[in-house]
């Protein structure tokens, strides 16, 4: 079965069907999504503030590295599922919006950074003190994640 | 002169008008002020977390506090400027939606949580900052937090809807 077989027919469904037809099932939705983004973007501003040696500097990283990545990642599932949930009522409108593109290509490398790159760097011994390639970890990393969220926002604007 | 009128007077002013018809400036601003929830929201229920015994329970408050405070007030101020610039680019169609107005009303009650923390706990801090259990009024005040921040959130994203 072909992905574009799997859209169809979550687009046929009964219950993406209540999603599309609610005045109100979207805009709540799209709250959660920000919660989402709101826990993700603020554990990794506190993440990367300490890897980058420029704030939060009296808390241990190992610590910071175990506790607020739980919240990171709570965060960023929260935010893949609401989004999930915007997506699938109207998936042919998003697919064509090159904002809508552009946030799945930066939520992919984004990820990818995360889990491949970001998580080994903050939980090994180098990632408590200030180094040049600390502060460029960090500056890739507030970058992706801010990538995919203004593409988000720009999603309304270009249609 | 009513508040209605006075709204629909800021709204028409060049400068209002300006950032409203602007198809750079207007995105611009309002995505600035939701992006900047990271700094404000994202870093405020971190404190909020850490009371509720949610994360980092062996770091004392008063450390976390004073290290992420430094950067969620600037964070704040974003959220100040770009909201304002919002209000006064619609000002008459804002100031006349429910949720606007229940936003509203929730960062007030917001403002007189955190003053109460500041009075009540916040002095005595030293006392209980690494002791196991958290003052249960300041759980309290943490739990009010998180609900009325998320109230702010969601009532800001209604707002755009016309519902």
């Amino acid at each position: 079965m072909s992905l574009q077989h799997l859209w169809q027919m979550s687009y046929d469904s009964h219950t993406i069907d209540i999603l599309r037809n609610s005045k109100y099932a979207i805009p709540i939705i799209q709250s959660f999504h920000l919660f989402g983004i709101t826990a993700l973007l603020g554990s990794m501003v506190i993440l990367n503030l300490r890897l980058s040696g420029i704030g939060l500097r009296q808390l241990p990283m190992a610590l910071l590295a175990k506790q607020v990545w739980r919240w990171a990642i709570g965060g960023l599932l929260l935010a893949i599922a609401s989004g999930f949930l915007v997506f699938l009522p109207d998936p042919a409108r998003y697919a064509a919006n090159y904002a809508f593109r552009t946030k799945m290509v930066a939520l992919c490398v984004a990820v990818g950074f995360q889990f491949l790159i970001y998580r080994k760097v903050i939980r090994s011994g180098t990632a408590e003190t200030r180094s040049f390639s600390n502060i460029m970890v960090a500056c890739c990393s507030l970058s992706l994640w801010f990538l995919v969220g203004w593409a988000g926002r720009a999603i309304a604007f270009l249609g | 002169m009513s508040i209605v009128s006075w709204c629909h007077w800021l709204q028409n002013t060049a400068w209002a008008t300006s950032i409203r018809q602007s198809d750079f400036l207007f995105p611009v601003i309002e995505g600035s002020h939701i992006l900047a929830l990271s700094l404000s929201v994202g870093l405020i229920i971190m404190l909020d977390l850490r009371l509720l015994r949610l994360m980092l329970p062996t770091e004392r408050v008063s450390k976390i506090m004073h290290q992420v405070m430094p950067w969620a007030l600037p964070g704040f101020a974003i959220m100040f400027v770009t909201g304002l610039l919002l209000f006064f680019a619609q000002a008459e169609k804002v100031y006349t939606n429910g949720y606007f107005r229940v936003k509203m009303l929730a960062l007030v009650l917001l403002g007189i949580n955190a003053a109460v923390y500041q009075v009540k706990f916040y002095p005595a801090m030293a006392e209980w900052d690494l002791s196991e259990s958290v003052p249960r009024g300041a759980k309290m005040i943490a739990a009010v937090s998180l609900v009325f921040w998320m109230v702010v959130i969601a009532c800001g994203r209604l707002m755009a809807y016309e519902i």
